[in-house]
Order: structure tokens, then C-alpha cells, then sequence
């Protein structure tokens, strides 16, 4: 029973950790609206629409398809023909009494929905262009946006772009989380070491922060991988991610300053002073200064990160046991390498 | 009292650096040599690149110049500082004389650039501002990493490893805000670039004057 007292967070972040990865990958993703054509069409006309969806069954339900316009009224589509569960053709009859505010043209989201896999829209998709030739007259009923059908499955938000590769908020985001917390962690042990002078928190801070650097590494790699498949490069000229990369140089030096000073006492002292200020720094680089400029970022550029747009409530059931998993295994990680630290002074203390 | 005392220290540093190795000299020097070689190897440059090497220069001189700005003081006199002075006045002693050094060569390398291309920054008033806040920050992080390479056995080598990194905020910072005096674009955050500049220099000064003192005891 010791033993368990003693280790029961470790085994809380190994389980944790499988529940983030098999919720992480098992999950599915919410139906979307992949492509369509065309993306123009005429007042007082009729409009053929072929939608490409992704994560839908549409040969298994009963389709509908809907232009959403500007004032929330909902056109229905006159007729739909399935081609493939995930690939549908719907006729609109476009009415010839559109209201379009004085402009010339309005821009329509497009919506498909069915019973099973709730509604699926690509916003303000379609163009529709006032036709002045036709005199069809043509008209249509309107509807409210409360006769869509709602999804109650538990599935990730669809995202243009981004989509299968919003799992990767679980690793990415929740590394660089826990990276985070280690360097508070080693900064305020750092603090200590300057006060107590005892050995012991030189050396957990030197396992935290050399932790926490693999931790941003992982962050980075993992945060290039995502910009690969997301802006179409590894690595862009964006200030977040220059900033990120500048902190891990200056924890780079970290090392490199502890290497380069022979003198045990003064290697932990000077460690400690340039610990803590590496970690204002890193604060100033990662937090504020992206703040003040533009992004590709979410977070920054005056957008929230983790407003509803991004991190919706599904998502969260993941992202934040993510976040105490990546720690806590961090914390175990340290732990570790503290020890070796320990025995390797024990064994040049005999020498 | 506390601006005697920091006086004091000032006059002592000039005394020393007139008696003896006349680094400043031999970096003002440098520093003109360098701006000959780049101007005469690089031919006309465009405005863009005449800030960027205006900043890069900037840089690898006052590294070369605040590196050595605790190293020439041997075993001895170091004992002799730790018992005169008082780690905050020495500390802030230091930042003055080579803040203002960094200025003289500032100056003197704007001047350089003057009389070889020919051509004035457009906002002489934001340019100067932004050196001026920029300075700060740079004597504030190569004085503060000098202090602490004193202890390593690679002197010149760490503070380059130790200073860029932490200098490259500064730098980006003061790049956008030169080359929108230069008016090579328009924004209209000027004013909060200025102060987040101040904001590091901020930080980085409480920061010093916090951690010199256990640096210091050795």
C-alpha cells in the first residue's frame, strides 16, 4: 500500500495518457462539407449543386439540402439525387424575390443535413447574383434555421483545412502545456536553490529544464508536422513560431553554460540566476510578443485561442486530461533523470 | 548618496580605461574598419539593408565592446570591488558607462553611414527613439551575460551563445520600427512597438539589479 501512495501519480498519468490517445484517435470526426461546384449562381433560376462531404452516410438517410441566406432563412433544394455516401446532387429553385439589400449579389452558406449525422455547412459557399433578364418568377418557401437536424454523436468539430488534423491540439497544444508547467516548476526550483543553497534543487532544476527543452522540442516537431498539412510548409516566417524557437535556443545556452563552468557551487549559482531569467524571457517571446503582432496563430493577431470557434466542448473532454497526462509523465521523467543526477554526484563525491 | 557613490565608480571605470588597455578605443576602431570592409565590399545598398547591417554591426561591437567589460578586472580587483562598492551601485555604475559607450558608437556608426551613402534615415525622430529604448536592452543583456561568463572557461564564445537568443526580441522589434522610419511600410502601432520595447527593458533591468547581487559573490 506504501508503494502505491508513493507512485499513484504515475500510474494516473499512464492511464490518463490512454484515454487521451484512444479518445484522441478513436473519436470521429463530425460530417463536413469538403468541395462543391459551382460556386455561383442566379436569382429566378434553377441551380444544380454537386456537394463532396466527408464523414457522411448519405445512402443510408434521407437528405436534405439547404442555401442558408443572409437573413437566416433557409431555401430548400427541390429534388436530391444520392451518388455515394458521401457525394450528392441537389436542385434548387432559386426565387426571383430575394432580398438583396440593395447589393448586387448575396453570399449563401450551404447546409446538408440528415437524421443520422446531423447537419454538415460550408459558409457563405455560394454566390447568388441578381439576374434582372429572367422573369420566371420563380418561388420558393423559406424556412428557420430550427428545422435542421441536430447530431447528438459524440464526434470532433469539422474544420475547413484543418480537419482529421485537429487531433493534434492533443499533442502540440498539451506539450507545450506541460513544457510550460516543468519550467515554472524548475524556475521556482531554481528560486529555492538561491535561498536554501541545498544541492538537491540545483539538481531537479537541471532535470526539469532539460525535460521541459525535450518537451519543446517535441512541441516544435510535432507543431511543424501540423503546419505541413495545414499552411503547406514546415516552417513559415510566422512570429510565434520564430519566438518559440529563439526560447529553446536560449534554453540551448542553459546548456551550454552549465557545461562550460568547472566549478560546482558557482555552476549551480550562476545555473539557477540565468534559469530564472531565461524563464522571463521566455514568457516575454512565447506570451507577449505575439500578441502585439500579426499570426497565423490561433491566440494571436486579437483572436482567442480557446474561444468556442476553436475548442469546443468535445474537444475539451480531451485537450485537458491531455494536459495533466503530458505533465505528469514530464514530472515522472524528471524524476528519473533526478535520481541519476543524484547517484552520478554520489559516485564522483567517493571518487 | 546613491548617485555619489555611482559617480564614483563611473570615474574610477574612465580612470581605468584611460591608464589602461583603452578597449573602447580599440572597438570604436573596430567598429570603423568594419563599416569600411562591408560599404566598400557591399557597394550601394538599398535602405533595408543599410538598417539591417546598421543593427547587425550594432550588435557584434557591442558584444565585442560589454564582453570585456568585467573580464579585465583581475582576481585582485575584483576582491577590492566586493569590498568598496555595493553590488547594486556597481551593477548600475556598469549599465551607465556602457550604455553610454553603446550610444557613442551608435552615434559615431550612424555618422559612418552618413558620410558613405549618403543618405539620412526619413523619421530621424522614431529612428532615434527606437535606438535610443533599443540601447537599453542591449547593454542590459550583454552586461548582464558578461557577468555571468566571468565564471566559464570560454569566455568570448558563451556570451555570443548566451546574448543572441536573448537579444533577437530586441532586435526584431527595433528592425520593424527602423524600417518603418525608413517608411518602407506603414503601421500604425508604432507607439505600442516603443513601449513594448520598454516594457523588456523594463523587465530586463529588475531582472539585473535582482539577480547581479547573487552573481556577484563568488
Amino acid at each position: 500500500m506504501n508503494s502505491l501512495a508513493q507512485h499513484w501519480w504515475k500510474i494516473l498519468g499512464v492511464l490518463i495518457l490512454i484515454y487521451v490517445l484512444i479518445r484522441g484517435f478513436m473519436t470521429p470526426l463530425h460530417s463536413g462539407i469538403l468541395e462543391f461546384s459551382p460556386s455561383q449562381a442566379y436569382s429566378d433560376t434553377s441551380f444544380t449543386i454537386d456537394i463532396k462531404a466527408y464523414n457522411t452516410h448519405f445512402n443510408e438517410q434521407e437528405n436534405r439540402v439547404w442555401l442558408r441566406l443572409p437573413n437566416d432563412s433557409l431555401l430548400k433544394a427541390r429534388q436530391t439525387q444520392v451518388q455515394s455516401p458521401v457525394n450528392i446532387t441537389a436542385d434548387f429553385d432559386i426565387p426571383g424575390d430575394i432580398d438583396f439589400e440593395g447589393k448586387k449579389s448575396i453570399v449563401a452558406s450551404i447546409i446538408v443535413d440528415n437524421k443520422e449525422d446531423g447537419y454538415a455547412l460550408y459558409p457563405d459557399g455560394v454566390r447568388i447574383k441578381r439576374d434582372t433578364i429572367s422573369a420566371r418568377g420563380l418561388q420558393a418557401d423559406r424556412y428557420p434555421l430550427s428545422v435542421l437536424y441536430q447530431s447528438d454523436k459524440f464526434a470532433f468539430p469539422f474544420r475547413n483545412i484543418i480537419y482529421e488534423t485537429i487531433r493534434n491540439t492533443f499533442f502540440h497544444v498539451a506539450i507545450w502545456f506541460a513544457m510550460f508547467a516543468l519550467m515554472i516548476y524548475s524556475c521556482f526550483c531554481s528560486l529555492m536553490y538561491l535561498r536554501t543553497k541545498d544541492f538537491d534543487y540545483d539538481m531537479k532544476s537541471k532535470s526539469l529544464t532539460t525535460i521541459g527543452i525535450w518537451f519543446g522540442i517535441a512541441g516544435i516537431l510535432t507543431g511543424s508536422m501540423w503546419a505541413k498539412y495545414t499552411w503547406g510548409t514546415f516552417w513559415t516566417a510566422d512570429v510565434k513560431l520564430n519566438m518559440s524557437a529563439v526560447a529553446i535556443l536560449i534554453y540551448f545556452a542553459y546548456w551550454v553554460l552549465r557545461a562550460s563552468i568547472p566549478d560546482v557551487d558557482n555552476r549551480a549559482r550562476i545555473a539557477s540566476v540565468y534559469n530564472i531569467f531565461a524563464f522571463g524571457s521566455l514568457m516575454v517571446l512565447v506570451m507577449v510578443v505575439p500578441r502585439l503582432t500579426d499570426s497565423l496563430h490561433p491566440g494571436n493577431g486579437g483572436n482567442p485561442a480557446f474561444g468556442g470557434e476553436d475548442l469546443d466542448n468535445t474537444l475539451r473532454t480531451v485537450f485537458y486530461p491531455a494536459i495533466i497526462a503530458y505533465t505528469l509523465i514530464g514530472l515522472w521523467m524528471s524524476q528519473l533523470f533526478y535520481r541519476y543526477l543524484k547517484l552520478e554526484n554520489k559516485w564522483l563525491l567517493e571518487e | 548618496m546613491l548617485i555619489s557613490r555611482i559617480l564614483n565608480i563611473i570615474h574610477k571605470d574612465w580612470v581605468v580605461e584611460r591608464r589602461g588597455n583603452n578597449a573602447f578605443l580599440a572597438s570604436l576602431l573596430y567598429l570603423t574598419a568594419i563599416v569600411f570592409v562591408l560599404y566598400k565590399v557591399l557597394g550601394d545598398v538599398s535602405a533595408p539593408v543599410r538598417v539591417g547591417l546598421f543593427w547587425i554591426i550594432m550588435l557584434f561591437t557591442g558584444i565585442n565592446l560589454i564582453a570585456q567589460s568585467f573580464s579585465h578586472s583581475g582576481l585582485k580587483r575584483k576582491i577590492i570591488h566586493y569590498q568598496l562598492y555595493k553590488p547594486l551601485d556597481y551593477i548600475v555604475a556598469k549599465l551607465i558607462v556602457n550604455w553610454v559607450k553603446l550610444l557613442i558608437m551608435g552615434f559615431m556608426l550612424m555618422g559612418l553611414q552618413l558620410l558613405l551613402t549618403n543618405t539620412v534615415v526619413k523619421d530621424t525622430t522614431l529612428f532615434l527613439q527606437t535606438f535610443g529604448l533599443a540601447s537599453i536592452g542591449i547593454v542590459a543583456v550583454l552586461t548582464f551575460v558578461a557577468s555571468i561568463s566571468i565564471y566559464s572557461n570560454n569566455q568570448n564564445g558563451l556570451v555570443t551563445i548566451l546574448a543572441l537568443p536573448l537579444l533577437v526580441p530586441i532586435l526584431l522589434l527595433s528592425m520593424r520600427l527602423s524600417l518603418i522610419a525608413e517608411r518602407m511600410f506603414v503601421d500604425s502601432a508604432t507607439d505600442n512597438y516603443l513601449l513594448l520595447l520598454l516594457g523588456i527593458n523594463l523587465l530586463l533591468i529588475t531582472l539585473i539589479t535582482i539577480l547581479f547581487p547573487i552573481v556577484w559573490k563568488s
